[in-house]
C-alpha cells in the first residue's frame, strides 16, 4: 500500500476546479450578464486548469505511485487519471458542440455550462472513488446533471419526455446500485473497495448468495448508465428527444464514468469472484451486442440508430472487461476513440437538425454528400469507424477488446461480437447509402440551412479534431496504447 | 537503408488520391487526365520491381520491416515474391486503363478518381503485406472504395449490389480476423511474444484439429472473395451493377485476392489441413467451373455473361492451386494474371458498347461487325484469349492447370476440361449473336467504331495477351521458385508426396529440378 493522506487537495483537484468554475459561471451570470464570448473564455480556463491539475496528479502517480486520500475515499492512480483526461476531452468536445445550444438558450445558457461541469466532476469522482458510497455520490452528481441537461431547452414535449424518462429510469438504476452497495456491505462489512477485496481474500464466504446479489446489483446499476441491454430502454427515447447539441456529451460522458466505476468495482473489490462476474458481463455483452445491432437495423431516426449502436458498443466494451484487468487497456482505448466518434457523429446531427431540435429522421440525410460534402464525409468516416473498418481508430479499439477477450478464454463471445460487427454494417452503411447514393430529396428552398447545413465555429473544430483522432489513432495507435497500458486500477 | 520501393508503391496512389483533391472545381475536365497521368507513375515502379526482381529466389524480396505496435507484434512488413509480383504489376496496369475508360462518369468525378486510386493503394498493400495484421487491414480497407464505386456510380440496382458485396466479404473476413487473433495469441503462448508476422506464423505448432478450424476460417474468407460456388451470389450483382472501371478492377484484381490468399496463407500455414481438404475445395471449384460456364451460356446480358465466366475461370485457378503440383501452382498464378487481363478487357469492351447503345442485352445487337470491325476484331481476339487459344495467354494458364491437376486430381481435371469447351461455347456463341449476320436493329446501323482513345486503352491488354501467350518464360521464371517453396513446405510437413511428373520447377524443360 502506498501513501495515504487524510486531506490532500490534489486528489480532488480537478473536481474542485470544475465545481469552482461552475460556481463562478453561475455567480457572474447572476450579477452581470456576460457575453457568450466571456463564457467561452471562462469555460476554456476552467477546463485547462482542470487538465493541468490532472497532469500534476499524473506526474505524482508516475513518480511516487498511486495514493489514497480523504480517509481512503479517493484513490489517485493511473486508472483514475486516464479516466479524468478522457472525461475532460469529452467535456471540452461536448461543450463545443453544445455551444450553439448554449447561445440559443440565452439567459439559461450558463446553466447548461454548469451542468456539464458538474456532470464531468461527478463522473471523475466515480473514476477515482475507492469507496462504493463515494462512487454513488459521483454517480448521482453526474446523473442528476444529465437529467436536467436532457430537458434543458424545454421547447418541445419530446424533450420533456426524454428528460422525464431518463430521470425516472435513471433514479431506479441509482436505487438498484445503492441497494447493491447495501447488500455488499451486508456481505462483507465494508463499502471500501480495498476492504471488500481484503475481506474476501481473508475470509471464506460459505454462502455468498447475498454478496453475489449485491455484486450483480452494482453491475446492473452501472450497466444502466452505459446503456447495456437489457438496461438500455431509456437510451433511444432520451437520445431522440434531448437537444441535439448535448446528446453526444450525455452519451459519451456516461459511458466513460460508468465504465470506470464498473472496472474499479469488479477488478478491485471482487477479484475472487472473477468467474462469476466475468460470466455476468459476458452475458450482458452478448445481449447488448445482439439487441443493439438488431434493433439499430430497424431505426428510421439517426439518433435512435446511434442509441442502439451505443448499446452494441457497450457490449463490445464489456467484451473487453470480461477479462478484468487484462482487458482494461483495450477498454480505455475503446472508450477514448468511441466517445470521440460519438460526439463527432452527434455534432453532425446537431448541425443537420439544428442544435436544439428533437428528432433527426434519416431522410434528412438523403443526398447530404451533394448538399454538404464535408459533413457527409465526416459522418461517413464516423460510421465506418464505429463499424470497425481498419485504419480508423474504431478498428484498433475493437481489435483490442477482441484480442483481450480471446486471450481470456471468451472465444465464443469474440465470435458473436465479430458476426454482430458484420451485421452492424447494415445500419452504418445505410447512413452512407443515404448520404452518398441517394439524390437530395429536399423540399425546402435551396440555400437555407436545412437544405445545405454547414458546420461553423467551434463545431467545425470539433469535427476536425474528431476526424484527426479517428484517423491518426487508427493508423498510429501506439502512443495511446502505451499510455492506456499503464491505466490499471491500483 | 535502401530506397523503400514497396512503401512508395503503396503510398504513391494514396498520395495521388489526395493530389486529385487539389484540382480546382472549375477545371472539371482536368480531373480524369490528371488521374490517369498520376496512376501511370506506379507502373514505372512496378516495372522496375519486375526487372530488378531476382529470379530463382523463393523468399520475399525488397523486404521492409518496421514495428507498428510492438507489444502486439504488429509490424509494417512488406515484401514481394513470385506469387505477388505479377499481381502487383497487373494492378498498376489495370488502374490507369480503367480510369481512362471512365469518361462517361460526370457525377462527383473527383471522388471517383480518388476512390479508384485508394483502391489501388489498398490492393497493392494486400499483395505486399507479409504481416497478417497488415494484410487484414488492407484486405478490409479495399472494401470501402469498392463499395463507393459500385454504390455511387453503378447502374440501377447499385445500392443492393454494393451492400451485398460489402456484407458478404466483411462476413468472411470477420471470421478470418478471429483466426488471425487466435494464431497471434497462440504464437504468444508458444514463444512469449505475440506476433502477426507471416514468417513467425510458419513456425507455429498446432494440433491438426486447430489447423482444420483455422484453415476453415481463412478458406471461407477467401472462398467468398474468389468466389467459390456456392458463395458466388454477390459476384454477378456486383459486377453487373458496377461501372466499367469497377468491374474491371473487381474481376481483374479483387477476385484474385481470394486465390492469392488461398495460395499465400492456406497452403503454407495449414499444410496438413490443405492435404486433407483438397477434395472439398476441388469439388467446389469444379462445380464452379461447370456451373459458371453453364450459367454464362444462357445469359441474355453480355455483362452478366462475362461475370459468370469469371466464376468458371476462377474455379480453374483453385483447381490448379489445390492440385498441389508444380504445374498446377504455376498455372494457377499465371492464370490469375491472365484472367485479370482478358476479363478486364472483356468488361472494357462491354462498357464501350454500352456507352454507345445503353444496353447490354445480347438480343439488342446483331451484325455489329459490319459497322464496328475494329471492335469486333478486338472482341474476338480477347474471346480467343479467354477461351485459351494456343499462342494467347489463356492457353498457358489453362494448359498448366490441366496438366498439373491431371497428375493428382485426375477425375476433376477431366471434368474441368469441359469448362474450356463451354468457354468456347458461351463466348463464341455470344460473338455470333452480337457481331455476325445482318444488322437487325436500325439503332445499330450508325454505331461508331472504336476511337483512338479506346484503341489505346485496349492496346496494352492485347499486347499482354500476346506476350504472355507467346513467351511466358520471364513470368514463370519469377513465379516458379516461390510456388516450389510452397510445395516443398507441404511435402516436408505432411506425408503428401507429389507423384511424377508433378514436380518440375521449369515446366517447359525436360530437366528435373
Amino acid at each position: 500500500m502506498s501513501a495515504t493522506y487524510d486531506v490532500l487537495y490534489l486528489a480532488v483537484g480537478p473536481e474542485i476546479i470544475l465545481t469552482l468554475g461552475a460556481v463562478l459561471v453561475l455567480m457572474i451570470d447572476v450579477f452581470r450578464k456576460p457575453s457568450a464570448r466571456f463564457h467561452a473564455w471562462l469555460v476554456a480556463g476552467t477546463m485547462v486548469a482542470a487538465a493541468v491539475v490532472t497532469w500534476f496528479q499524473w506526474d505524482r502517480v508516475s513518480a511516487e505511485g498511486p495514493f489514497l486520500a480523504f480517509s481512503d475515499m479517493v484513490v489517485i492512480d493511473a486508472y483514475g487519471v486516464i479516466a479524468a483526461f478522457i472525461l475532460l476531452m469529452v467535456g471540452a468536445l461536448g461543450l463545443a458542440v453544445a455551444w450553439g445550444m448554449v447561445e440559443r438558450l440565452g439567459r439559461r445558457g450558463a446553466e447548461g455550462i454548469v451542468l456539464v461541469f458538474m456532470a464531468i466532476a461527478g463522473f471523475q469522482f466515480m473514476a477515482v472513488s475507492a469507496n462504493l458510497v463515494m462512487m454513488f455520490m459521483g454517480l448521482e452528481i453526474a446523473s442528476i446533471s444529465l437529467y436536467v441537461l436532457a430537458g434543458i431547452t424545454r421547447e418541445r414535449p419530446e424533450t420533456d419526455e426524454a428528460a422525464l424518462k431518463y430521470f425516472l429510469l435513471g433514479s431506479f438504476a441509482s436505487a438498484v446500485f445503492i441497494y447493491g452497495v447495501a447488500l455488499t456491505f451486508a456481505g462483507t462489512g465494508s463499502v471500501s473497495v480495498y476492504e471488500i477485496g481484503a475481506f474476501l481474500r481473508g475470509n471464506l464466504v460459505l454462502e455468498p448468495g447475498v454478496l453475489l446479489i449485491g455484486m450483480a446489483l452494482l453491475i446492473a446499476g452501472l450497466a444502466f448508465k452505459v446503456s447495456a441491454a437489457p438496461f438500455h430502454v431509456w437510451a433511444p427515447d432520451t437520445y431522440q428527444g434531448s437537444p441535439a447539441g448535448i446528446v453526444g456529451f450525455m452519451a459519451a460522458g456516461a459511458k466513460v464514468g460508468a465504465f470506470a466505476g464498473l472496472g474499479r468495482i469488479v477488478i478491485t473489490a471482487f477479484p475472487l469472484y472473477d468467474t462469476e462476474w466475468a460470466i455476468g458481463l459476458a452475458l450482458l455483452a452478448t445481449i447488448s451486442i445482439a439487441t443493439g445491432t438488431l434493433l439499430a437495423i430497424a431505426q428510421s431516426d439517426i439518433r435512435r440508430l446511434l442509441a442502439y449502436s451505443g448499446v452494441a458498443h457497450a457490449g463490445f466494451i464489456l467484451t473487453g472487461l470480461t477479462v478484468g484487468e487484462a482487458g482494461m487497456p483495450a477498454v480505455w482505448f475503446y472508450l477514448t476513440v468511441y466517445t470521440v466518434q460519438l460526439i463527432g457523429a452527434f455534432a453532425v446531427v446537431a448541425v443537420v437538425a439544428g442544435p436544439t431540435a428533437a428528432g433527426s429522421p434519416l431522410s434528412d440525410y438523403e443526398g447530404l454528400s451533394k448538399r454538404s460534402p464535408f459533413l457527409a464525409a465526416v459522418l461517413a468516416l464516423f460510421m465506418l469507424a464505429m463499424s470497425g473498418v481498419p485504419l480508423t481508430a474504431g478498428f484498433v479499439g475493437k481489435f483490442g477488446v477482441f484480442a483481450a477477450a480471446w486471450r481470456g478464454g471468451f472465444e465464443w463471445l469474440v465470435i458473436v461480437a465479430l458476426v454482430a460487427s458484420v451485421a452492424g454494417f447494415f445500419f452504418y452503411l445505410r447512413v452512407i447509402v443515404l448520404m452518398y447514393m441517394h439524390e437530395p430529396a429536399f423540399a425546402e428552398a435551396p440555400g437555407t440551412m436545412r437544405a445545405r447545413p454547414e458546420a461553423v465555429g467551434a463545431l467545425r473544430w470539433v469535427l476536425i479534431v474528431a476526424v484527426a483522432i479517428t484517423l491518426v489513432f487508427g493508423i498510429y495507435p501506439s502512443p495511446v496504447l502505451d499510455l492506456v497500458g499503464k491505466a490499471l486500477p491500483f | 537503408m535502401d530506397f523503400p520501393i514497396l512503401t512508395v508503391l503503396i503510398l504513391l496512389p494514396a498520395a495521388a488520391a489526395l493530389l486529385i483533391a487539389l484540382v480546382p472545381e472549375r477545371r472539371q475536365e482536368l480531373i480524369l487526365p490528371v488521374g490517369v497521368a498520376l496512376s501511370i507513375l506506379p507502373i514505372g515502379l512496378a516495372g522496375y520491381l519486375f526487372f530488378a526482381f531476382e529470379k530463382g529466389v523463393a523468399a520475399f524480396q525488397f523486404v521492409e520491416k518496421a514495428p507498428w505496435y510492438e507489444p502486439w507484434g504488429i509490424s509494417w512488413h512488406l515484401g514481394v515474391d513470385g506469387i505477388s509480383l505479377l499481381l502487383v504489376v497487373l494492378t498498376t496496369i489495370l488502374v490507369p486503363i480503367s480510369l481512362a475508360a471512365s469518361t462517361t462518369i460526370a457525377d462527383r468525378l473527383k471522388l471517383f478518381v480518388a476512390m479508384v486510386l485508394i483502391l489501388e493503394a489498398g490492393l497493392i498493400g494486400v499483395f505486399l503485406s507479409v504481416d497478417l495484421f497488415l494484410f487484414f487491414v488492407f484486405f478490409e480497407v479495399i472494401l470501402i472504395p469498392m463499395y463507393f464505386i459500385i454504390g455511387i456510380w453503378g447502374s440501377d440496382r447499385r445500392i443492393y449490389a454494393a451492400v451485398k458485396f460489402f456484407i458478404f466479404t466483411a462476413f468472411g473476413s470477420a471470421l478470418m480476423l478471429a483466426g488471425i487473433i487466435a494464431m497471434a495469441l497462440m504464437y504468444g503462448t508458444q514463444t512469449g511474444q505475440m506476433s502477426f508476422d507471416y514468417s513467425d506464423m510458419l513456425q507455429l505448432s498446432m494440433s491438426s484439429n486447430t489447423e482444420l478450424w483455422l484453415f476453415g476460417v481463412f478458406a471461407l474468407a477467401f472462398a467468398i472473395k474468389v468466389p467459390l460456388f456456392p458463395l458466388h451470389t454477390w459476384l454477378p450483382d456486383a459486377h453487373v451493377e458496377a461501372p466499367t472501371a469497377g468491374s474491371v478492377l473487381l474481376a481483374g484484381v479483387l477476385l484474385k485476392l481470394g486465390t492469392y490468399g488461398l495460395l499465400r496463407f492456406n497452403l503454407p500455414l495449414f499444410p496438413q489441413a490443405t492435404v486433407k481438404l483438397v477434395p472439398v475445395l476441388a469439388v467446389l471449384a469444379v462445380i464452379g467451373i461447370i456451373y459458371g460456364a453453364a450459367v454464362a451460356t444462357v445469359q441474355p446480358d453480355l455483362k452478366k455473361l462475362v461475370a459468370y465466366s469469371s466464376v468458371s475461370h476462377l474455379g480453374f485457378i483453385v483447381v490448379g492451386i489445390f492440385a498441389l503440383t508444380s504445374q498446377g501452382l504455376q498455372g494457377g498464378v499465371i492464370q490469375m494474371v491472365n484472367h485479370g487481363v482478358t476479363t478486364g478487357a472483356l468488361f472494357l469492351l462491354v462498357g464501350m458498347i454500352y456507352e454507345r447503345r445503353h444496353t447490354k442485352t445480347i438480343a439488342d445487337f446483331g451484325g455489329l461487325a459490319r459497322v464496328m470491325p475494329i471492335f469486333a476484331g478486338i472482341f474476338l481476339f480477347t474471346s480467343f484469349a479467354s477461351i485459351g487459344l494456343p499462342g494467347l495467354n489463356g492457353f498457358v494458364g489453362e494448359f498448366l492447370v490441366l496438366l498439373g491437376s491431371y497428375t493428382t486430381l485426375q477425375p476433376y481435371a477431366i471434368v474441368a476440361a469441359f469448362g474450356v469447351v463451354l468457354a468456347a461455347v458461351y463466348l463464341l456463341w455470344a460473338y455470333e449473336r452480337v457481331f455476325t449476320g445482318p444488322i437487325t436493329k436500325p439503332e445499330n446501323e450508325k454505331l461508331l467504331d472504336l476511337g483512338l482513345r479506346e484503341i489505346a486503352i485496349m492496346a496494352p491488354l492485347i499486347a499482354l495477351m500476346l506476350v504472355l501467350g507467346l513467351y511466358p518464360k520471364p513470368a514463370l521464371d519469377r513465379i516458379a521458385p516461390s510456388t516450389e517453396a510452397v510445395l516443398d513446405r507441404i511435402v516436408s510437413v505432411t506425408d503428401f508426396e507429389v507423384p511424377e511428373p508433378g514436380r518440375l520447377a521449369d515446366v517447359f524443360s525436360r530437366e528435373a529440378p
